[in-house]
Protein backbone atom coordinates (compact mmCIF):
# COMPACT_ATOMS: atom_id res chain seq x y z
CA UNK A 1 0.00 0.00 0.00
CA UNK A 2 2.57 2.69 1.51
CA UNK A 3 4.73 1.55 -2.22
CA UNK A 4 1.92 2.39 -4.59
CA UNK A 5 1.39 6.34 -2.68
CA UNK A 6 4.92 6.38 -3.26
CA UNK A 7 4.52 5.21 -6.43
CA UNK A 8 1.56 7.56 -7.11
CA UNK A 9 3.19 10.85 -5.17
CA UNK A 10 5.46 11.53 -8.62
CA UNK A 11 2.31 11.57 -10.81
CA UNK A 12 0.16 13.64 -8.19
CA UNK A 13 2.59 16.53 -7.52
CA UNK A 14 3.38 16.50 -11.08
CA UNK A 15 -0.36 16.76 -12.02
CA UNK A 16 -1.10 19.27 -9.19
CA UNK A 17 1.65 21.37 -10.51
CA UNK A 18 0.69 21.24 -13.84
CA UNK A 19 -3.20 22.21 -13.19
CA UNK A 20 -0.99 25.52 -12.32
CA UNK A 21 -0.09 25.96 -16.07
CA UNK A 22 -3.45 24.94 -17.12
CA UNK A 23 -5.02 27.09 -15.24
CA UNK A 24 -2.82 30.04 -16.52
CA UNK A 25 -3.66 29.06 -20.14
CA UNK A 26 -7.54 28.70 -19.44
CA UNK A 27 -7.46 32.43 -17.68
CA UNK A 28 -7.49 34.32 -20.75
CA UNK A 29 -10.14 31.97 -22.13
CA UNK A 30 -12.15 32.60 -19.33
CA UNK A 31 -11.68 36.64 -18.74
CA UNK A 32 -13.45 36.82 -22.49
CA UNK A 33 -16.18 34.05 -21.92
CA UNK A 34 -17.11 35.31 -18.60
CA UNK A 35 -17.24 39.72 -20.39
CA UNK A 36 -18.35 39.15 -23.13
CA UNK A 37 -19.63 35.52 -23.84
CA UNK A 38 -17.63 35.05 -26.02
CA UNK A 39 -16.11 31.38 -26.59
CA UNK A 40 -12.56 32.62 -28.13
CA UNK A 41 -11.32 29.72 -30.58
CA UNK A 42 -8.26 31.13 -31.38
CA UNK A 43 -7.45 31.26 -27.57
CA UNK A 44 -4.93 28.16 -28.06
CA UNK A 45 -3.75 29.66 -30.89
CA UNK A 46 -2.62 33.10 -29.30
CA UNK A 47 -1.12 31.10 -26.34
CA UNK A 48 1.06 29.35 -29.10
CA UNK A 49 2.00 32.71 -30.36
CA UNK A 50 3.17 33.51 -26.96
CA UNK A 51 5.48 30.45 -26.98
CA UNK A 52 6.98 31.00 -30.68
CA UNK A 53 7.47 34.80 -29.89
CA UNK A 54 9.58 34.46 -26.55
CA UNK A 55 11.27 31.69 -28.57
CA UNK A 56 12.32 34.61 -31.18
CA UNK A 57 13.29 37.01 -28.89
CA UNK A 58 15.17 34.21 -26.50
CA UNK A 59 16.98 32.88 -29.85
CA UNK A 60 17.84 36.18 -31.29
CA UNK A 61 18.54 38.42 -28.29
CA UNK A 62 19.89 35.47 -25.85
CA UNK A 63 16.81 36.97 -23.04
CA UNK A 64 15.25 34.34 -20.64
CA UNK A 65 11.90 33.51 -22.10
CA UNK A 66 10.38 34.52 -18.74
CA UNK A 67 12.05 38.11 -18.90
CA UNK A 68 10.84 37.94 -22.49
CA UNK A 69 7.61 38.76 -20.89
CA UNK A 70 7.55 42.50 -20.57
CA UNK A 71 8.19 42.04 -24.39
CA UNK A 72 5.89 39.67 -25.08
CA UNK A 73 3.03 40.65 -23.02
CA UNK A 74 2.48 44.29 -24.68
CA UNK A 75 2.86 42.64 -28.25
CA UNK A 76 0.49 40.27 -27.40
CA UNK A 77 -1.50 42.58 -25.57
CA UNK A 78 -1.90 45.19 -28.90
CA UNK A 79 -2.63 42.30 -30.97
CA UNK A 80 -5.42 40.95 -28.96
CA UNK A 81 -6.66 44.81 -28.46
CA UNK A 82 -6.86 44.92 -32.66
CA UNK A 83 -9.17 41.93 -32.50
CA UNK A 84 -11.54 43.04 -31.06
CA UNK A 85 -11.78 46.24 -31.42
CA UNK A 86 -11.64 46.16 -35.36
CA UNK A 87 -12.98 42.57 -35.95
CA UNK A 88 -14.99 41.22 -32.94
CA UNK A 89 -16.81 44.69 -32.07
CA UNK A 90 -17.93 43.74 -35.70
CA UNK A 91 -19.08 40.56 -35.57
CA UNK A 92 -20.75 40.94 -32.38
CA UNK A 93 -23.76 43.27 -33.91
CA UNK A 94 -24.06 40.87 -37.10
CA UNK A 95 -25.22 37.62 -35.85
CA UNK A 96 -24.88 34.90 -33.01
CA UNK A 97 -22.07 32.44 -35.20
CA UNK A 98 -20.81 35.29 -36.74
CA UNK A 99 -18.20 35.80 -34.03
CA UNK A 100 -17.23 32.28 -33.82
CA UNK A 101 -16.49 32.09 -37.39
CA UNK A 102 -14.41 35.22 -37.37
CA UNK A 103 -12.19 33.98 -34.40
CA UNK A 104 -12.17 30.55 -36.05
CA UNK A 105 -10.73 32.28 -39.07
CA UNK A 106 -8.04 34.41 -36.87
CA UNK A 107 -7.25 30.95 -35.44
CA UNK A 108 -6.50 29.79 -38.50
CA UNK A 109 -4.49 32.89 -39.74
CA UNK A 110 -2.59 32.41 -36.28
CA UNK A 111 -1.62 29.11 -37.30
CA UNK A 112 -0.67 29.37 -40.26
CA UNK A 113 1.17 32.32 -39.95
CA UNK A 114 3.34 30.55 -37.13
CA UNK A 115 4.15 27.59 -39.52
CA UNK A 116 5.32 30.28 -42.39
CA UNK A 117 7.65 31.99 -39.99
CA UNK A 118 8.43 29.30 -37.29
CA UNK A 119 8.15 26.15 -39.82
CA UNK A 120 6.44 23.48 -38.67
CA UNK A 121 8.75 21.61 -36.50
CA UNK A 122 8.46 21.63 -33.03
CA UNK A 123 10.52 23.47 -30.87
CA UNK A 124 11.01 23.94 -27.06
CA UNK A 125 11.91 26.67 -24.97
CA UNK A 126 15.02 25.25 -23.79
CA UNK A 127 16.84 27.01 -20.85
CA UNK A 128 19.42 26.09 -18.39
CA UNK A 129 17.25 25.48 -15.88
CA UNK A 130 15.33 22.78 -18.20
CA UNK A 131 16.52 19.84 -16.91
CA UNK A 132 16.90 20.93 -13.48
CA UNK A 133 15.01 19.42 -10.71
CA UNK A 134 14.20 18.05 -6.98
CA UNK A 135 13.25 15.46 -4.70
CA UNK A 136 10.36 15.90 -2.50
CA UNK A 137 9.92 12.71 -0.43
CA UNK A 138 9.98 9.83 -3.10
CA UNK A 139 8.68 12.51 -5.84
CA UNK A 140 11.20 13.94 -8.16
CA UNK A 141 9.77 16.94 -9.52
CA UNK A 142 10.97 19.38 -12.93
CA UNK A 143 12.30 22.50 -11.99
CA UNK A 144 9.82 23.83 -14.88
CA UNK A 145 6.41 22.55 -13.30
CA UNK A 146 6.91 24.04 -10.13
CA UNK A 147 7.92 27.61 -12.05
CA UNK A 148 4.41 27.01 -13.98
CA UNK A 149 2.35 26.88 -10.57
CA UNK A 150 4.15 30.00 -9.02
CA UNK A 151 3.64 31.44 -12.37
CA UNK A 152 -0.02 30.28 -11.88
CA UNK A 153 -0.46 31.74 -8.01
CA UNK A 154 1.30 35.29 -9.29
CA UNK A 155 -0.52 35.75 -12.43
CA UNK A 156 -4.30 34.88 -10.75
CA UNK A 157 -3.97 37.14 -7.79
CA UNK A 158 -2.38 40.33 -9.95
CA UNK A 159 -5.61 39.53 -12.17
CA UNK A 160 -7.93 39.39 -8.57
CA UNK A 161 -5.93 42.27 -7.19
CA UNK A 162 -6.57 44.20 -10.52
CA UNK A 163 -10.44 43.01 -10.80
CA UNK A 164 -11.35 44.07 -7.38
CA UNK A 165 -9.21 46.74 -6.62
CA UNK A 166 -8.58 49.25 -9.69
CA UNK A 167 -11.48 51.27 -11.33
CA UNK A 168 -10.93 49.71 -14.60
CA UNK A 169 -10.97 45.88 -13.10
CA UNK A 170 -14.37 46.94 -11.38
CA UNK A 171 -15.83 48.16 -15.10
CA UNK A 172 -14.45 45.30 -16.24
CA UNK A 173 -16.46 43.10 -13.70
CA UNK A 174 -19.71 45.39 -14.34
CA UNK A 175 -19.89 45.31 -18.01
CA UNK A 176 -19.44 41.52 -17.50
CA UNK A 177 -22.09 41.36 -15.53
CA UNK A 178 -24.37 43.56 -17.09
CA UNK A 179 -23.85 45.36 -20.18
CA UNK A 180 -26.29 47.76 -20.64
CA UNK A 181 -26.57 48.71 -17.10
CA UNK A 182 -22.82 49.40 -17.03
CA UNK A 183 -23.36 51.44 -20.38
CA UNK A 184 -25.78 53.68 -18.41
CA UNK A 185 -23.44 54.01 -15.96
CA UNK A 186 -21.29 55.81 -17.71
CA UNK A 187 -18.79 53.01 -18.95
CA UNK A 188 -18.13 52.82 -22.75
CA UNK A 189 -18.01 49.15 -22.94
CA UNK A 190 -16.78 48.74 -26.56
CA UNK A 191 -13.52 49.78 -25.04
CA UNK A 192 -13.75 47.64 -22.12
CA UNK A 193 -14.04 44.86 -24.62
CA UNK A 194 -11.28 45.54 -26.13
CA UNK A 195 -8.80 46.33 -23.04
CA UNK A 196 -10.35 42.65 -21.93
CA UNK A 197 -9.52 40.99 -24.94
CA UNK A 198 -6.06 42.57 -24.79
CA UNK A 199 -5.86 41.78 -21.12
CA UNK A 200 -6.79 37.86 -21.83
CA UNK A 201 -4.16 38.30 -24.86
CA UNK A 202 -1.49 39.69 -22.53
CA UNK A 203 -2.01 36.20 -20.53
CA UNK A 204 -1.74 33.87 -23.04
CA UNK A 205 1.60 35.48 -23.24
CA UNK A 206 2.38 34.64 -19.92
CA UNK A 207 0.65 30.90 -20.58
CA UNK A 208 2.82 30.72 -23.94
CA UNK A 209 5.98 31.20 -22.02
CA UNK A 210 5.28 28.47 -19.26
CA UNK A 211 3.59 26.36 -21.90
CA UNK A 212 7.12 26.59 -23.84
CA UNK A 213 9.27 25.49 -20.99
CA UNK A 214 7.16 22.42 -20.06
CA UNK A 215 6.27 20.87 -23.25
CA UNK A 216 7.46 21.31 -26.80
CA UNK A 217 5.32 22.79 -29.49
CA UNK A 218 4.70 22.88 -33.02
CA UNK A 219 2.07 25.74 -34.98
CA UNK A 220 -0.73 23.18 -34.41
CA UNK A 221 -0.14 22.68 -30.87
CA UNK A 222 -3.33 25.50 -30.24
CA UNK A 223 -6.13 23.33 -30.28
CA UNK A 224 -4.99 20.84 -28.07
CA UNK A 225 -4.72 23.46 -25.14
CA UNK A 226 -7.88 25.34 -26.58
CA UNK A 227 -9.50 21.69 -25.90
CA UNK A 228 -7.70 21.97 -22.57
CA UNK A 229 -8.92 25.14 -21.26
CA UNK A 230 -12.28 25.35 -22.18
CA UNK A 231 -12.31 21.63 -19.99
CA UNK A 232 -10.96 23.64 -16.93
CA UNK A 233 -13.12 26.96 -17.83
CA UNK A 234 -15.91 24.45 -18.10
CA UNK A 235 -15.23 22.71 -15.23
CA UNK A 236 -14.53 26.17 -12.81
CA UNK A 237 -17.44 27.67 -14.56
CA UNK A 238 -17.62 31.28 -15.36
CA UNK A 239 -15.48 34.04 -14.50
CA UNK A 240 -14.24 32.26 -11.58
CA UNK A 241 -10.92 32.56 -10.40
CA UNK A 242 -10.96 30.11 -7.51
CA UNK A 243 -12.87 27.64 -9.85
CA UNK A 244 -10.51 28.04 -12.86
CA UNK A 245 -7.50 26.82 -10.83
CA UNK A 246 -9.57 24.20 -9.11
CA UNK A 247 -10.21 22.80 -12.24
CA UNK A 248 -6.83 23.25 -13.75
CA UNK A 249 -5.94 21.14 -10.97
CA UNK A 250 -8.42 18.42 -11.69
CA UNK A 251 -7.84 18.48 -15.69
CA UNK A 252 -3.55 18.21 -15.02
CA UNK A 253 -4.04 15.16 -12.31
CA UNK A 254 -6.52 13.56 -14.86
CA UNK A 255 -3.84 14.14 -17.81
CA UNK A 256 -0.56 12.31 -15.17
CA UNK A 257 -2.67 9.68 -13.45
CA UNK A 258 -3.92 8.89 -16.41
CA UNK A 259 -0.82 8.61 -17.82
CA UNK A 260 0.51 6.98 -15.21
CA UNK A 261 -2.25 3.95 -15.51
CA UNK A 262 -2.99 3.82 -19.45
CA UNK A 263 0.78 4.86 -20.92
CA UNK A 264 1.95 8.63 -22.11
CA UNK A 265 0.16 8.11 -25.23
CA UNK A 266 -3.06 7.51 -23.69
CA UNK A 267 -3.27 10.69 -21.73
CA UNK A 268 -5.33 13.26 -23.39
CA UNK A 269 -7.58 11.10 -24.24
CA UNK A 270 -8.59 11.53 -20.31
CA UNK A 271 -8.47 15.24 -20.46
CA UNK A 272 -11.27 14.95 -23.92
CA UNK A 273 -13.46 12.62 -22.79
CA UNK A 274 -13.63 14.68 -19.13
CA UNK A 275 -14.34 17.60 -21.15
CA UNK A 276 -17.09 15.82 -23.24
CA UNK A 277 -18.58 14.36 -19.75
CA UNK A 278 -18.59 17.86 -18.05
CA UNK A 279 -19.90 19.46 -21.07
CA UNK A 280 -22.87 16.14 -21.03
CA UNK A 281 -23.56 16.29 -17.45
CA UNK A 282 -23.35 20.16 -16.40
CA UNK A 283 -22.35 22.37 -19.55
CA UNK A 284 -22.86 25.40 -16.93
CA UNK A 285 -19.42 24.33 -15.06
CA UNK A 286 -19.19 22.34 -12.12
CA UNK A 287 -18.21 25.49 -9.81
CA UNK A 288 -20.35 27.78 -11.27
CA UNK A 289 -23.66 29.08 -9.09
CA UNK B 1 -22.70 16.68 -69.01
CA UNK B 2 -20.35 16.34 -66.67
CA UNK B 3 -20.21 12.83 -66.51
CA UNK B 4 -19.61 12.55 -70.14
CA UNK B 5 -16.41 13.90 -69.63
CA UNK B 6 -13.87 11.36 -68.91
CA UNK B 7 -15.64 9.23 -71.54
CA UNK B 8 -14.86 12.29 -74.64
CA UNK B 9 -11.34 12.29 -73.32
CA UNK B 10 -11.55 15.85 -71.06
CA UNK B 11 -7.84 17.00 -69.59
CA UNK B 12 -7.14 15.10 -66.39
CA UNK B 13 -7.34 18.85 -64.83
CA UNK B 14 -10.74 19.72 -65.00
CA UNK B 15 -11.78 16.04 -64.17
CA UNK B 16 -9.59 16.79 -60.73
CA UNK B 17 -11.60 20.25 -60.05
CA UNK B 18 -14.59 18.57 -61.15
CA UNK B 19 -13.88 15.90 -58.27
CA UNK B 20 -13.02 17.58 -55.91
CA UNK B 21 -15.40 20.20 -56.36
CA UNK B 22 -18.34 17.36 -55.78
CA UNK B 23 -16.88 16.20 -52.82
CA UNK B 24 -16.30 19.60 -50.94
CA UNK B 25 -19.73 20.50 -52.69
CA UNK B 26 -21.80 17.47 -50.81
CA UNK B 27 -20.19 17.93 -47.49
CA UNK B 28 -20.54 21.88 -47.59
CA UNK B 29 -24.19 21.36 -48.65
CA UNK B 30 -24.53 18.81 -45.37
CA UNK B 31 -22.75 21.73 -43.18
CA UNK B 32 -25.27 24.27 -44.66
CA UNK B 33 -28.03 21.85 -43.35
CA UNK B 34 -26.65 22.19 -39.87
CA UNK B 35 -25.58 25.15 -39.79
CA UNK B 36 -27.85 27.20 -42.09
CA UNK B 37 -31.12 25.39 -41.25
CA UNK B 38 -30.87 23.60 -38.06
CA UNK B 39 -28.59 26.43 -36.08
CA UNK B 40 -26.29 23.58 -35.12
CA UNK B 41 -22.43 25.04 -35.39
CA UNK B 42 -20.35 21.21 -35.97
CA UNK B 43 -17.54 21.38 -35.89
CA UNK B 44 -17.01 17.08 -36.04
CA UNK B 45 -17.51 16.60 -39.53
CA UNK B 46 -13.71 15.71 -39.94
CA UNK B 47 -15.01 13.05 -37.16
CA UNK B 48 -17.30 11.13 -40.22
CA UNK B 49 -15.09 11.50 -42.71
CA UNK B 50 -11.90 9.90 -41.39
CA UNK B 51 -13.80 7.46 -39.58
CA UNK B 52 -15.30 6.84 -43.79
CA UNK B 53 -12.00 6.69 -44.53
CA UNK B 54 -11.19 4.07 -41.76
CA UNK B 55 -13.79 2.20 -42.27
CA UNK B 56 -12.96 1.79 -45.82
CA UNK B 57 -9.28 0.45 -44.96
CA UNK B 58 -10.76 -1.99 -42.36
CA UNK B 59 -13.16 -3.17 -44.81
CA UNK B 60 -10.58 -3.72 -47.94
CA UNK B 61 -7.91 -5.38 -45.46
CA UNK B 62 -10.64 -7.55 -44.73
CA UNK B 63 -11.18 -8.70 -48.60
CA UNK B 64 -14.56 -7.25 -48.67
CA UNK B 65 -15.61 -4.81 -51.88
CA UNK B 66 -14.71 -1.12 -52.07
CA UNK B 67 -18.41 -0.24 -52.71
CA UNK B 68 -19.46 -2.34 -49.71
CA UNK B 69 -16.72 0.04 -47.51
CA UNK B 70 -18.63 3.02 -49.01
CA UNK B 71 -21.64 1.74 -47.19
CA UNK B 72 -19.85 0.54 -44.23
CA UNK B 73 -18.63 3.88 -44.01
CA UNK B 74 -21.83 5.52 -43.99
CA UNK B 75 -23.06 3.30 -41.44
CA UNK B 76 -20.47 3.64 -38.99
CA UNK B 77 -20.49 7.44 -39.53
CA UNK B 78 -24.50 7.09 -39.01
CA UNK B 79 -23.71 4.90 -35.66
CA UNK B 80 -21.62 7.12 -34.58
CA UNK B 81 -22.84 10.57 -35.07
CA UNK B 82 -25.99 9.20 -32.52
CA UNK B 83 -23.46 7.59 -30.13
CA UNK B 84 -21.93 11.18 -29.68
CA UNK B 85 -26.07 12.71 -30.13
CA UNK B 86 -26.42 11.56 -26.36
CA UNK B 87 -23.71 13.89 -25.04
CA UNK B 88 -23.20 16.83 -27.60
CA UNK B 89 -27.27 17.48 -28.24
CA UNK B 90 -27.57 18.49 -24.80
CA UNK B 91 -25.49 21.40 -25.28
CA UNK B 92 -26.62 24.69 -27.44
CA UNK B 93 -25.11 27.48 -29.38
CA UNK B 94 -21.99 28.17 -28.33
CA UNK B 95 -21.43 25.02 -26.06
CA UNK B 96 -22.21 22.86 -29.08
CA UNK B 97 -19.74 24.37 -31.69
CA UNK B 98 -17.20 23.47 -28.70
CA UNK B 99 -18.26 19.99 -27.69
CA UNK B 100 -18.22 19.11 -31.38
CA UNK B 101 -14.52 20.32 -31.54
CA UNK B 102 -13.79 17.89 -29.34
CA UNK B 103 -14.85 15.15 -31.33
CA UNK B 104 -12.69 14.73 -33.98
CA UNK B 105 -9.74 15.13 -31.44
CA UNK B 106 -10.37 11.89 -29.50
CA UNK B 107 -10.60 10.10 -32.44
CA UNK B 108 -7.07 11.21 -34.12
CA UNK B 109 -5.20 10.16 -30.23
CA UNK B 110 -7.06 6.99 -31.12
CA UNK B 111 -6.27 6.31 -34.54
CA UNK B 112 -2.57 7.13 -33.68
CA UNK B 113 -2.80 4.77 -30.85
CA UNK B 114 -4.64 2.36 -32.35
CA UNK B 115 -3.31 -0.09 -35.11
CA UNK B 116 -7.04 -2.18 -36.21
CA UNK B 117 -5.72 -3.98 -39.29
CA UNK B 118 -2.37 -5.24 -40.49
CA UNK B 119 1.08 -5.65 -38.00
CA UNK B 120 2.28 -3.27 -35.73
CA UNK B 121 5.87 -2.78 -37.87
CA UNK B 122 4.51 0.01 -39.73
CA UNK B 123 4.95 2.02 -36.25
CA UNK B 124 2.05 3.57 -34.91
CA UNK B 125 0.31 6.38 -35.88
CA UNK B 126 1.09 5.67 -39.49
CA UNK B 127 -1.64 5.66 -42.35
CA UNK B 128 -2.89 2.66 -44.21
CA UNK B 129 -2.88 1.98 -47.79
CA UNK B 130 -6.70 1.20 -49.12
CA UNK B 131 -6.57 -1.86 -50.85
CA UNK B 132 -8.11 -3.56 -53.96
CA UNK B 133 -8.48 -0.15 -55.53
CA UNK B 134 -7.36 -2.12 -58.24
CA UNK B 135 -10.77 -3.19 -59.98
CA UNK B 136 -11.71 0.52 -59.61
CA UNK B 137 -10.67 3.08 -62.32
CA UNK B 138 -10.52 6.62 -62.20
CA UNK B 139 -12.95 7.23 -64.06
CA UNK B 140 -15.68 5.18 -61.53
CA UNK B 141 -14.65 7.31 -58.75
CA UNK B 142 -15.07 10.44 -60.62
CA UNK B 143 -18.72 9.33 -61.17
CA UNK B 144 -19.29 8.57 -57.34
CA UNK B 145 -17.74 11.95 -56.82
CA UNK B 146 -19.95 13.50 -59.29
CA UNK B 147 -23.00 11.23 -57.93
CA UNK B 148 -22.86 11.92 -54.24
CA UNK B 149 -22.09 15.76 -55.42
CA UNK B 150 -25.53 16.15 -57.30
CA UNK B 151 -27.22 13.85 -55.28
CA UNK B 152 -26.70 16.52 -51.99
CA UNK B 153 -28.13 18.96 -54.19
CA UNK B 154 -31.18 17.35 -54.63
CA UNK B 155 -30.83 15.74 -50.85
CA UNK B 156 -30.98 19.61 -49.90
CA UNK B 157 -34.49 20.13 -51.53
CA UNK B 158 -35.99 17.38 -50.90
CA UNK B 159 -35.21 17.75 -46.63
CA UNK B 160 -36.14 21.33 -47.07
CA UNK B 161 -39.60 20.95 -49.00
CA UNK B 162 -40.42 18.04 -46.68
CA UNK B 163 -41.69 18.20 -43.52
CA UNK B 164 -38.57 17.48 -41.98
CA UNK B 165 -37.46 20.94 -44.00
CA UNK B 166 -40.54 22.72 -42.49
CA UNK B 167 -40.14 21.75 -39.15
CA UNK B 168 -36.13 23.15 -38.78
CA UNK B 169 -37.70 26.04 -40.44
CA UNK B 170 -40.00 26.88 -37.91
CA UNK B 171 -37.55 25.87 -34.98
CA UNK B 172 -34.84 28.56 -36.48
CA UNK B 173 -37.49 31.07 -37.02
CA UNK B 174 -38.77 30.87 -33.17
CA UNK B 175 -37.97 27.22 -31.15
CA UNK B 176 -40.33 27.99 -28.52
CA UNK B 177 -43.30 28.01 -30.84
CA UNK B 178 -42.31 25.48 -32.45
CA UNK B 179 -42.11 23.24 -29.67
CA UNK B 180 -45.29 24.46 -28.64
CA UNK B 181 -46.93 23.49 -31.69
CA UNK B 182 -45.77 19.76 -31.77
CA UNK B 183 -42.31 19.66 -32.71
CA UNK B 184 -40.08 17.45 -31.55
CA UNK B 185 -36.64 19.83 -31.88
CA UNK B 186 -34.36 17.26 -30.61
CA UNK B 187 -35.39 14.52 -33.12
CA UNK B 188 -35.38 17.17 -36.17
CA UNK B 189 -32.18 18.19 -35.36
CA UNK B 190 -30.45 14.65 -34.62
CA UNK B 191 -32.36 13.19 -38.26
CA UNK B 192 -30.69 16.17 -40.10
CA UNK B 193 -27.13 15.41 -37.63
CA UNK B 194 -27.44 11.90 -39.13
CA UNK B 195 -27.90 12.76 -42.38
CA UNK B 196 -25.26 15.27 -42.71
CA UNK B 197 -22.98 12.76 -40.81
CA UNK B 198 -23.67 9.80 -44.05
CA UNK B 199 -23.86 12.21 -46.71
CA UNK B 200 -20.37 13.80 -45.35
CA UNK B 201 -19.16 10.29 -45.01
CA UNK B 202 -19.79 8.83 -47.95
CA UNK B 203 -18.32 12.11 -49.44
CA UNK B 204 -15.44 10.97 -47.63
CA UNK B 205 -14.94 7.56 -48.40
CA UNK B 206 -15.08 8.55 -52.25
CA UNK B 207 -12.17 10.96 -51.52
CA UNK B 208 -9.83 8.55 -49.89
CA UNK B 209 -10.76 6.02 -52.36
CA UNK B 210 -8.89 8.64 -54.74
CA UNK B 211 -6.37 9.30 -52.58
CA UNK B 212 -5.65 5.75 -51.70
CA UNK B 213 -4.36 6.20 -48.51
CA UNK B 214 -5.65 7.11 -44.99
CA UNK B 215 -3.93 8.89 -42.07
CA UNK B 216 -5.31 10.36 -38.81
CA UNK B 217 -3.60 13.60 -38.40
CA UNK B 218 -5.29 14.61 -41.97
CA UNK B 219 -8.59 12.99 -42.13
CA UNK B 220 -9.38 14.02 -38.53
CA UNK B 221 -7.73 17.52 -39.08
CA UNK B 222 -9.88 21.24 -38.67
CA UNK B 223 -8.43 21.74 -42.59
CA UNK B 224 -11.51 19.89 -43.81
CA UNK B 225 -13.74 22.02 -41.62
CA UNK B 226 -11.95 24.73 -42.01
CA UNK B 227 -13.26 24.22 -46.23
CA UNK B 228 -16.51 23.47 -45.27
CA UNK B 229 -17.28 26.79 -43.51
CA UNK B 230 -15.44 28.59 -45.64
CA UNK B 231 -17.39 27.37 -48.64
CA UNK B 232 -20.86 27.74 -46.66
CA UNK B 233 -19.85 31.49 -45.86
CA UNK B 234 -18.49 32.92 -49.25
CA UNK B 235 -21.69 31.44 -51.08
CA UNK B 236 -23.92 32.25 -48.26
CA UNK B 237 -25.37 30.72 -44.88
CA UNK B 238 -29.00 29.43 -45.18
CA UNK B 239 -29.20 29.87 -48.62
CA UNK B 240 -29.62 27.09 -50.77
CA UNK B 241 -27.42 28.18 -53.70
CA UNK B 242 -24.73 29.27 -51.31
CA UNK B 243 -22.38 26.13 -50.95
CA UNK B 244 -22.42 25.61 -54.74
CA UNK B 245 -21.11 29.55 -55.42
CA UNK B 246 -18.97 28.86 -52.29
CA UNK B 247 -17.18 26.15 -53.41
CA UNK B 248 -16.49 27.28 -56.84
CA UNK B 249 -14.74 29.30 -55.40
CA UNK B 250 -13.01 27.06 -52.58
CA UNK B 251 -11.49 24.96 -55.45
CA UNK B 252 -10.56 27.69 -57.64
CA UNK B 253 -8.71 29.33 -54.68
CA UNK B 254 -7.26 25.47 -53.81
CA UNK B 255 -6.05 25.22 -57.43
CA UNK B 256 -4.57 28.81 -57.92
CA UNK B 257 -2.80 28.75 -54.44
CA UNK B 258 -1.84 25.17 -54.53
CA UNK B 259 2.21 25.97 -54.65
CA UNK B 260 1.75 27.98 -51.40
CA UNK B 261 0.57 25.93 -49.35
CA UNK B 262 0.85 27.32 -46.14
CA UNK B 263 -0.04 31.22 -47.51
CA UNK B 264 -3.51 29.53 -49.30
CA UNK B 265 -4.80 28.46 -45.71
CA UNK B 266 -3.41 31.50 -44.51
CA UNK B 267 -5.15 33.78 -47.20
CA UNK B 268 -8.28 31.49 -46.60
CA UNK B 269 -8.67 32.54 -43.31
CA UNK B 270 -8.03 36.14 -43.75
CA UNK B 271 -11.10 35.67 -46.92
CA UNK B 272 -13.18 33.98 -44.05
CA UNK B 273 -12.83 36.72 -41.67
CA UNK B 274 -13.51 39.59 -44.36
CA UNK B 275 -16.37 37.72 -45.92
CA UNK B 276 -17.79 37.25 -42.62
CA UNK B 277 -17.60 40.88 -41.62
CA UNK B 278 -18.42 42.77 -44.34
CA UNK B 279 -20.97 40.45 -46.32
CA UNK B 280 -22.08 38.23 -43.52
CA UNK B 281 -24.89 36.59 -45.83
CA UNK B 282 -22.22 35.73 -48.42
CA UNK B 283 -22.26 35.94 -52.12
CA UNK B 284 -25.85 34.84 -52.92
CA UNK B 285 -26.73 36.48 -50.09
CA UNK B 286 -25.58 39.49 -51.66
CA UNK B 287 -26.72 38.82 -55.26
CA UNK B 288 -30.67 38.02 -53.53
CA UNK B 289 -30.21 41.50 -52.05
CA UNK B 290 -29.83 43.42 -55.26
CA UNK B 291 -32.23 41.00 -57.16
CA UNK B 292 -35.04 41.88 -54.26
CA UNK B 293 -33.79 45.62 -54.63
CA UNK B 294 -34.49 45.98 -58.14
CA UNK B 295 -37.64 43.80 -58.06
CA UNK B 296 -38.67 46.60 -55.54
CA UNK B 297 -37.61 49.72 -57.99
CA UNK B 298 -39.64 48.33 -60.84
Amino acid sequence: MYEVLADLSTPLIMGILLGGLYSVIALGLSLVFGVMRLINVAHGDLVILGSYFAYTVMTTLGIDPILSLVLGMPVLFLIGFVIQKYLMARAFGISMEAPLIIAFGISLVLENFCQIVWTPLSRGLTTSYTLAGFSLGEAYVPLVYLLDFIAALVVMILLREFLGRTYLGRAITAASQDRRASQLMGINTARIYALTFGIAAAISAVAGVFLGLTFPFTPLSGIAFLIIAFGVVILGGLGSIIGTFIGGIILGLAQTLGGYFFGPGAQMIFIYVMVLVILAVRPQGIFSR
Amino acid sequence: MLAALPIIGAPRNWLLYIFLFSIYLAMANMWNLLCGYCGLISLCQPAFIGLAGYTLVIFTWNGLPVYLGIIGGAVVAAAFAILISIPIFRLRGIYFAIGTLVVPEVLRVIFLLWRPVGDVIHGKGAGYMIKGLTEVSMTDIYWLALFIGIASIFLMRLILSSKLGLGLAAIRDNDNTAASSGINIFRLKLYSFVIGAIVTAIAGAIFYMSQEYVEPISAFGMRWTMTLILATVIGGVSIEEGPIIGTVIIVMLHFLLARYAGISLLLQGILLIIIMSMAPQGIMGFIRKTRAYRYLLQ
